[in-house]
């Protein structure tokens, strides 16, 4: 016995990229949190740069404008601003522990202030670094346990190491011949970093001998804008123009490899990583590059490869990855800032509650009544029971799901059939209807069965569907066929006129599109001949 | 050499009288098939023309059961008596004429009749005239003849009818009345319970305004159904209550009213006449259950309808698939068979109505094919594995054994439900096979409605090799945009397709594998367009085809100026050329050999044949390609749509092929009706014993359990020294207590019957045990 097949729509094509590698999905789990987004967007100046704080919980610090702007990190609600400066801030800095946020401003100041204000302290500078002659874009604590000293750079092309306790610039460093627009301290020594400038150059220097001048000098060929040392600290990576470079530093500065994957100016890199499991290699270290194309790339340099893009609607200026990989947060020239959170482990959170109050929530069993046949459930019971190993599984036979259209089609009432699937919303069930009654040979008489509100329904799904290319083979015949049919009902309704109205500027826009297509073809084909030819 | 692919619907099969065997007409021969499996276990050889009908000898007492004893009767003039059991031919009675239908009255009649004298056994036979088949002026041709079995000739001077065409004949079950159809009337006599040779029959007409398609007799009282081509089923009540009644009231008769006589028309006699119309078109089977409270009909729309007959309730058995012809029941009252259009015949328990299994022969060619011939193709053979790939009416292709005979599986192509009546709209055109089998495309094409909603689908079908079921790999609607295509074909030993379409371009089709080999992805694509200046590629040329390995390419082309072409391919010149009509191309694989099928009507081009272009003779002509005289030639039936392939004569390494050097490729011929005949196309007799087909002859061992064993399953076995004797293999009751109590409870047999079966089968089984 033949067995009864629904009616379906046509099979479309399904993209062979479509499923996405974990790495992929990694990185799509850091989900944007609505609140955040909508506060940030009201203002307008660009995020000129992100950074998080070392230790837990990770406050974020952001400057925008005048402001250095604090998240707290469980949070990320915009707290406070925490500093106000008399000109554009920038680079923001957490020292070692945390406890001091230091960044710089457009005048060429140097602002040490505290990363928790207090209301006593609050707006209030604790210390204040004067020396650079024009606007300070480079601010950093070193990295490792250095709580004392910082460097900064400045737009005068000197980088300067300042003493913080004592507000005394140690020493200048010369060298640079442009703006001083980057640099990193490096994460394994308190008396190495690294500076990038506008001169296409990044120099190392080591505090130790600073007499010497620079340790080493890079050639980026294009103005630096970003500096980063990779965690292991041998290796530095560079962003300017519209590429990122990756230099090995202990093995006398050689260039690894050079990531060409951005179409506009690289803005910023940060290290993210990527958390997989538990394992060997269950965090991986990545570089996240962002750029004023919109874009953000995921690169691995163990394998020199872009593991994930993601595009977003804005230039970007600046990128952040906290240390406890739950949040990626990147600024744009706009002003928005995305702040993406994964959703942390409900295990860990459990521990945690746990921790906070101390004792461990005795959680009562629910008491298992015995059912009893007044219960319904009891008539239901036994049937979540999973099989045993030597049990004899019994199908059930699986039942064939009919649509409401299936089923009248099954009684041979199409037009009924008709209706329903134009009820029904989906454009591509109401195809396959269709199709069907054409080949019972039906599909016209039910055309001039309708009658005046089915009709209306009819010129609707015309209306929105013949045009798209997927149906236009089959609706566009129809449509054509419908108005020639029904012209006479058409004419008398108002409803329909407008049906028709509408539909007709459908069709006129569609004929614009395809004329459009044609030149664009004209405009290609010959080039691809000539392509063609080579 | 060897034929098969039989229709198995050609006439009603008939049960044997334990219900474990069916008797199904065969062509030329009787096959019986065991209704516990579906195979086929045996064959009755010997008539020289079709089989027309087979009826089994009742059994009149439960211990006869096991006799197997049927009357055949067939085109060739012969009525043959066998014992089905051994297979063995015991008498042949020949008549001389042709024989459309039989029926023999006394086997029906004789379980009433107590007295051991045995009477002269009579058969009614529908024959037809084959001295006036000549004369085209004289319509009737068929007539009814009587015949006396016993004495193995006709009953001279009596004939009973003369009807325009030989039609069956239809009994009734109680054996006393046997009636046909003609047109718009139904003919009916009464045969008396002792025939005697010279016996006045009654006969009585029945009219209708429609021609009548089926009729039915009810098996107690007077009672006929008979169903017409407008669907409608016409019951009549009390039938020959006047003519009939010798004397002796029928009882439970209607109260008899001269001037009422609802329904019936003016001169007809029977008491009421009522009228049910479910069916959409013709009626082609009527048949009251045993009991007489239901009525079963069917028709074109495949669906099964019992009527109960008292109130006219209907209950339905939808979905059969495809139009049915004939529904019989067997002794064992849970089974019985429907007999459909498609080849193939379906056993049903019977009071649930569920189809518990089906034989199925070769699918046979849709009859309204040649409407689209442009589209349609026929067969397509698989070289290697000696399969046929047969597209099928319900959007299926249907994969056949030549060597076992026998259907291997079916796919569906196109998942759409299928309407027996509706026209074809949707139609699988085109089946190709790669040459190793593992891949199979498909075209269907959906006809458009007034220019709306045509659609072209080109499928590509992967053959899992664990299961050999083929699974959809990828689907490419409108391949050559709108235009339809003309013909696919597969590359040898690569995965590589092309289709060429009426529009002017060919594609070339890969796997996605074969450019990326580490793609996951197991989907078709396309790999390149061409064309040839822009021209359609449909010329008249119909069919292509490289000679084995040689340099030499045949080409036949159709129309108005049919030619047969052979073309050296070296020096791009024509070497030969006939004005033949060539319907199908097989070159071999192995040497420069090719045959073609070309159709006599064309090939003689007398002219006169004209309008038997269904059952045209033709010839099989098999060429070298150097050398334009045919070295062998046969002469076969029905060429037209007939295909020819050369298949591989041991494609699972038979060890019984002896010398493969010669005999390495066989020619099956596949004819329009879908019979098919494989021989040696080089005719040396002694390769003949090599190429028999396949038998596998399963045995009827599949017993099934009945009475306490079926509930509680086998007892222990006893060792006592008194059972010593073995059990010899009884009988077995036909009713098992499974299959009793299956169904609706109204349509039980009552309980007092349910007993006294259950105790005979058990005193049955005692009685052998004190043997």
């Amino acid at each position: 016995m033949a067995e009864s097949f629904p009616v379906k729509p046509k099979l479309k094509p399904t993209a062979s990229k479509n499923t996405l590698s974990p790495e992929s999905k990694y990185w799509k789990s850091f989900k944007v949190l609505k609140e955040i987004d909508a506060v940030s967007k009201s203002s307008v100046f660009a995020i000129t740069s992100l950074s998080f704080s070392p230790v837990a919980p990770h406050d974020l610090a952001a400057t925008q404008c005048t402001n250095v702007i604090r998240f707290p990190g469980k949070t990320l609600i915009p707290k406070s601003k925490i500093a106000s400066f008399p000109d554009t801030s920038a680079s923001a800095s957490f020292r070692c522990d945390g406890q001091l946020l230091a960044a710089g401003d457009l005048r060429g100041g140097v602002h040490v202030f505290e990363a928790k204000p207090t209301s006593l302290s609050k707006l209030k500078d604790l210390r204040r670094l004067k020396g650079h002659a024009a606007a300070a874009r480079l601010v950093r604590y070193p990295r490792a346990s250095d709580k004392f000293h910082l460097f900064s750079g400045g737009d005068d092309s000197v980088v300067k190491y300042w003493d913080i306790a004592e507000e005394k610039c140690l020493f200048s460093l010369f060298g640079h011949k442009d703006y001083v627009r980057c640099g990193d301290a490096s994460p394994v020594s308190d008396e190495m970093f690294v500076s990038g400038s506008y001169d296409h150059k990044i120099k190392l220097w080591d505090v130790r001998v600073s007499s010497v001048g620079s340790v080493m000098e890079l050639n980026h060929e294009k103005p630096v804008e970003s500096v980063i040392y990779l965690p292991s600290g041998g290796l530095i990576a560079t962003a300017g123009g519209n590429f990122v470079k990756i230099w090995d530093v202990i093995g006398g500065g050689r260039l690894l490899y050079s990531m060409e994957s951005h179409n506009k100016t690289v803005t910023a890199l940060c290290m993210g990583k990527v958390v997989r499991g538990n394992g060997d290699d269950a965090e991986q270290n990545r570089i996240l590059s962002v750029s004023l194309d919109g874009y953000m790339k995921v690169f691995d340099y163990s394998k020199f490869k872009i593991t994930h893009s993601m595009k977003f609607p804005e230039p970007l200026m600046s990128v952040a990855f906290s240390p406890d990989c739950s949040t990626r947060v990147i600024g744009t020239a706009k002003g928005t800032m995305y702040i993406g959170r994964r959703k942390a482990k409900v295990g860990t959170e459990k521990n945690s509650l746990g921790d906070q109050f101390g004792f461990g929530a005795v959680v009562d069993e629910p008491q298992r009544k015995v059912l009893r046949p007044s219960h319904f459930r009891y008539f239901h019971r036994g049937q979540n029971q999973k099989p045993l190993e030597g049990d004899y599984l019994i199908k059930r036979q699986k039942k064939v799901k009919l649509a409401v259209y299936d089923k009248l089609l099954n009684k041979f009432r199409h037009k009924e059939a008709l209706v329903a699937a134009l009820n029904g919303k989906n454009p591509s069930n109401v195809v396959a209807v269709m199709e069907e009654l054409v080949a019972r040979k039906k599909l016209l008489k039910c055309v001039s069965n309708l009658d005046g509100v089915e009709l209306g329904l009819l010129m609707g799904f015309l209306q929105k569907c013949s045009t798209m290319p997927r149906y236009a083979g089959l609706l566009t015949k129809l449509a054509k066929k419908v108005v020639e049919m029904r012209a006479d009902d058409i004419r008398s309704s108002v409803e329909q006129r407008n049906h028709i109205r509408n539909l007709k500027r459908d069709v006129e826009e569609e004929l614009r599109v395809q004329q459009s297509l044609l030149e664009v073809q004209g405009i290609i084909s010959p080039m691809l001949r000539i392509a063609g030819k080579r | 050499m060897f034929t098969g692919g039989k229709s198995f619907v050609s006439s009603p099969p008939a049960f044997s009288n334990d219900a474990k065997r069916l008797l199904v007409c065969t062509g030329n021969t009787v096959s019986i098939f065991s209704t516990s499996t579906g195979l086929q276990t045996g064959e009755l050889e010997g008539h020289g023309a079709k089989v027309t009908s087979v009826i089994v000898v009742p059994a009149s007492t439960p211990a006869s059961k096991v006799l197997c004893y049927c009357w055949t009767s067939s085109l060739d003039g012969n009525i043959k008596y066998w014992d089905f059991a051994a297979p063995e031919l015991m008498k042949t009675i020949d008549i001389r004429f042709p024989i459309h239908s039989m029926v023999i009255p006394s086997l029906l009649s004789q379980t009433t009749e107590s007295s051991g004298k045995i009477h002269d056994v009579f058969a009614y036979v529908s024959t037809e005239d084959v001295k006036l088949k000549a004369d085209k002026t004289i319509s009737v041709r068929g007539q009814i003849q009587k015949c006396n079995l016993t004495k193995s000739r006709l009953v001279g001077g009596l004939e009973l009818a003369k009807i325009e065409r030989p039609g069956s004949i239809i009994i009734s079950p109680s054996g006393n009345q046997i009636g046909v159809y003609e047109k718009c009337k139904l003919l009916i006599w009464e045969i008396p319970a002792k025939d005697l040779d010279q016996h006045c029959f009654k006969k009585i007409r029945l009219h209708h305004t429609k021609s009548f398609t089926a009729m039915a007799f009810h098996p107690t009282e007077r009672i006929l159904a008979a169903g017409d081509v407008t669907g409608r089923i016409l019951v009549w009540r009390g039938v020959g209550r006047k003519t009939f009644s010798n004397g002796k009231l029928i009882n439970g008769g209607l109260n008899e009213d001269e001037d009422d006589s609802p329904g019936v028309r003016s001169g007809d006699d029977a008491d009421s006449c009522t009228t049910w119309h479910w069916h959409s078109s013709q009626v082609n089977v009527l048949f009251f259950s045993s009991d007489g409270a239901y009525l079963y009909s069917g028709g074109r729309e495949g669906v099964l309808v019992v009527w109960q007959l008292d109130t006219g309730k209907k209950k339905f058995l939808p979905r059969i698939g495809s139009p049915l012809l004939y529904y019989i029941n067997s002794p064992d009252p849970t089974l019985s068979s429907i007999s459909c259009t498609d080849n193939r015949i379906q056993l049903l328990r019977m009071p649930s109505m569920e189809i518990v299994r089906s034989i199925s022969g070769i699918k046979l060619p849709s009859s309204r094919a040649e409407m689209y011939d442009a589209y349609g193709s026929g067969v397509v053979f698989n070289h290697t594995a000696g399969l046929i790939a047969v597209p099928t009416e319900n959007y299926r292709v249907q994969f056949y054994s030549l060597f076992d005979d026998r259907e291997v599986s079916e796919v569906q192509i196109c998942e759409r439900n299928h309407h027996p009546s509706d026209d074809i709209t949707v139609k699988v055109n085109l089946v190709a096979l790669s040459q190793d089998g593992s891949t199979m495309s498909t075209v269907e094409t959906r006809l458009p409605e007034e220019g709306i909603g045509g659609l072209v689908s080109l499928k590509f079908w992967a053959c899992d090799s664990q299961s050999k079921q083929f699974s959809l790999s990828t689907i490419i609607y409108e391949p050559h945009r709108e235009a339809a295509i003309s013909s696919i074909a597969f590359r040898p030993a690569s995965h590589m397709v092309v289709s060429s379409s009426h529009g002017g371009d060919f594609k070339v089709w890969v796997r996605r594998q074969e450019i990326h080999p580490k793609d996951q992805n197991t989907g078709w694509t396309c790999h390149a367009v061409g064309s040839y200046k822009k021209k359609p590629l449909t010329a008249p040329i119909t069919t292509l085809s490289f000679v084995g390995k040689s340099s030499y390419l045949v080409s036949a082309s159709r129309g108005a100026d049919p030619l047969l072409t052979m073309w050296s391919m070296s020096k791009l010149c024509t070497i030969w050329s006939y004005r033949l009509h060539a319907e199908a191309i097989a070159s071999s694989m192995l040497n420069s050999t090719f045959a073609v099928l070309a159709p006599s009507k064309l090939l003689k081009s007398t002219g006169s044949t004209a309008g038997t272009s269904q059952g045209a003779e033709g010839a099989i002509l098999l060429f070298n390609a150097e050398n334009p005289v045919p070295f062998a030639t046969w002469s076969v039936s029905k060429a037209q749509g007939g295909r020819l392939s050369f298949i591989q004569s041991s494609p699972f390494s038979d060890n019984d092929v002896a010398d493969t050097t010669t005999a390495g490729e066989l020619l099956a011929y596949v004819s329009g009706c879908h019979e098919y005949v494989v021989l040696s196309p080089h005719g040396d007799q002694d390769s003949k014993l090599s190429i028999s087909r396949r038998r596998n002859s399963s045995s009827l061992d599949e017993t099934e359990r009945f009475g306490y064993a079926s509930i509680y399953g086998e007892l222990p076995e006893f060792t006592m020294e008194i059972d010593q004797t073995p059990f010899e293999s009884m009988p077995q009751s036909e009713k098992t207590w499974k299959t009793i109590f299956s169904g609706p409870s109204h349509s039980l047999p009552p309980l007092p019957k349910l007993c006294s079966d259950f105790l005979e089968s058990l005193l049955e089984r005692r009685s052998t045990v004190v043997e």
